[in-house]
């Protein structure tokens, strides 16, 4: 029986599948708002998180669940009131995440091969209760984009007239980074924290080339996110010794390549109406 | 005659420890179609962000709709639109998406939009003569039907007090006569308008007033008066 149809791949598929839609969903609005670089942020910050939960006896769950939530709200904090601004704010925050979580790792003798795990992701290995607490965090996020949804386009098009509008800005950016976290988490097991933003960008990326409106670019991105991570997984059971949160990762860049040949092809076949 | 819709008193504003508005007294009337002008700098958009509440006086009261302008409920009855597109330009956005942005407020949380909402939208779109270009990525059109959208958002949810920062900036001078009739047709509906204008003649034959910012303070003027300030301006 080949690799592709045997248990461990099925739940892989699943757990995949579920943060392939999730993560899309995030990244349109992330990206819109040219906070591409949170996703990342957010990933080294829960890797400490995973190292401080196993010092603390903790499942690593919960511990990048906690870091990575309360550390999200407080990259948002400071955002807001202008003190996270350039690059180099959270660089330094990438740098000090990942240089914790190896220092705690390495203390509690824990940086072992299960630790490449959680950078890289591990998903071969996930059980049935993995699956289920990811599809759980996917769904939790997704559910959440339905709910205010109108709410969270109006910010990501221009945050200063929404909140003109009475709309409450600063309690949606918290919202915002608050899922990023969980999806951070939630891909913490397929691709792993050091290629989860990737899931966040490419597909929105290949969206955004095939479609006129942000609901479009959502759905195409979505599309994206599902073929990257399943196409992933097969190329990475079917050749049987490369890692998938790579194959994945390649793939969605692939799917983007794609996406702009197709979307470049279709503006020359029809071209827009000249402005008047 | 309609009631105030806001009222300044004595507002005192300035960006550094150089005040640009002084002692800036001034009543709004609903059904009112005023127009705001000055140089660059005089500080007209920075009376309007006062009244929307994007700024805070350092003196003196302001408010707008019987409230204080920072209350979110009273923001939602006010219609924004700012000077020139502020829009994210990441992802493609359509016509028809940025004007319902407009409507999230009013709808209000936990409720989708739904037919008659998109109707409200499409009327909107429709007002500033954009019906065909209503499923159009944004960003592929000129940068006056660009600005249309943003009117249309502004628009949309119908509310009491319209503030528009140079409406007409980028929009072809035939456009703007129909523009300036869907303004007033608001105005006499019962709608406050306050329109940013450095252009005289977009709307001297239906605004009910003209004031003029000098030196931080309002001074109302007339049609000729605005033409001879115009060119002495620096």
């Amino acid at each position: 029986m080949s690799r592709v149809f045997l248990n461990f791949a099925i739940l892989s598929y699943i757990a995949g599948g579920a943060v392939g839609v999730a993560t899309p969903v995030i990244g349109c609005f992330l990206v819109q708002r040219r906070l591409s670089l949170i996703g990342d942020a957010v990933g080294h910050l829960a890797f400490a998180g995973v190292a401080i939960g196993i010092a603390a006896g903790l499942a690593p769950l919960w511990g990048s669940l906690a870091i990575a939530v309360a550390g999200a709200i407080a990259l948002e904090w400071l955002r807001a009131r202008g003190r996270l601004a350039g690059d180099l704010s959270l660089a330094l925050i990438f740098y000090l995440a990942l240089a914790v979580g190896l220092v705690v790792l390495s203390a509690r003798g824990g940086l072992n091969p299960s630790a490449m795990g959680f950078l890289f992701g591990s998903i071969f290995t996930i059980t049935w209760l993995d699956v289920l607490s990811i599809a759980l965090l996917c769904l939790l996020v997704v559910a959440a984009v339905a709910l205010f949804y109108k709410e969270l386009v109006a910010v990501a098009l221009d945050e200063e007239t929404a909140h003109a509008s009475g709309l409450p800005v600063d309690a949606l950016n918290v919202l915002l980074v608050g899922l990023t976290a969980l999806l951070v988490v939630a891909g913490m097991r397929v691709v792993g924290l050091l290629l989860i933003a990737a899931l966040l960008v490419m597909p929105v990326a290949a969206g955004s080339r095939l479609a006129h409106s942000f609901r479009g670019s959502m759905l195409w991105a979505v599309a994206a996110g599902l073929v990257a991570t399943l196409g992933g997984l097969v190329i990475a059971l079917v050749q049987g010794e490369i890692a998938p949160g790579g194959t994945i990762v390649v793939t969605a860049a692939a799917v983007f390549a794609v996406a702009t040949v197709a979307g470049r092809r279709a503006a020359r076949q029809h071209p827009r109406r000249s402005a008047a | 005659m309609h009631g105030v819709t806001a009222e300044l008193e004595d507002v005192l504003f300035g960006y550094g420890a150089e005040p640009i508005l002084v002692d800036v007294d001034l009543t709004l009337r609903g059904g009112e179609f005023t127009v705001l002008a000055g140089a660059n700098g005089s500080g007209k958009s920075t009376l309007l962000k006062l009244m929307v509440g994007l700024l805070r006086p350092d003196a003196g009261t302001i408010s707008v709709l019987g409230g204080s302008p920072t209350d979110h409920r009273i923001r939602r009855r006010i219609g924004y639109a700012p000077q020139g597109l502020r829009l994210a330009t990441s992802l493609p956005v359509s016509v028809a998406e940025v004007v319902a942005a407009g409507l999230a407020p009013a709808k209000g949380l936990f409720k989708r939009m739904g037919g008659a909402d998109w109707s409200r939208v499409d009327g909107a779109i429709d007002a500033v003569g954009l019906g065909h270009l209503s499923a159009e990525c944004l960003f592929e059109l000129s940068g006056g039907q660009q600005q249309r959208a943003i009117l249309a958002r502004a628009l949309v949810a119908q509310p009491e007090l319209l503030l528009l920062d140079e409406p007409t900036t980028g929009i072809d001078q035939r456009l703007r006569p129909a523009l300036a009739d869907e303004f007033r047709r608001r105005a006499d509906s019962g709608v406050t308008v306050v329109a940013v204008s450095h252009d005289p003649d977009d709307f001297h034959t239906v605004c009910d007033r003209i004031l003029v910012v000098v030196d931080g303070r309002l001074k109302q003027i007339s049609h000729e008066e605005f033409h001879t300030h115009l060119e002495m301006a620096p």
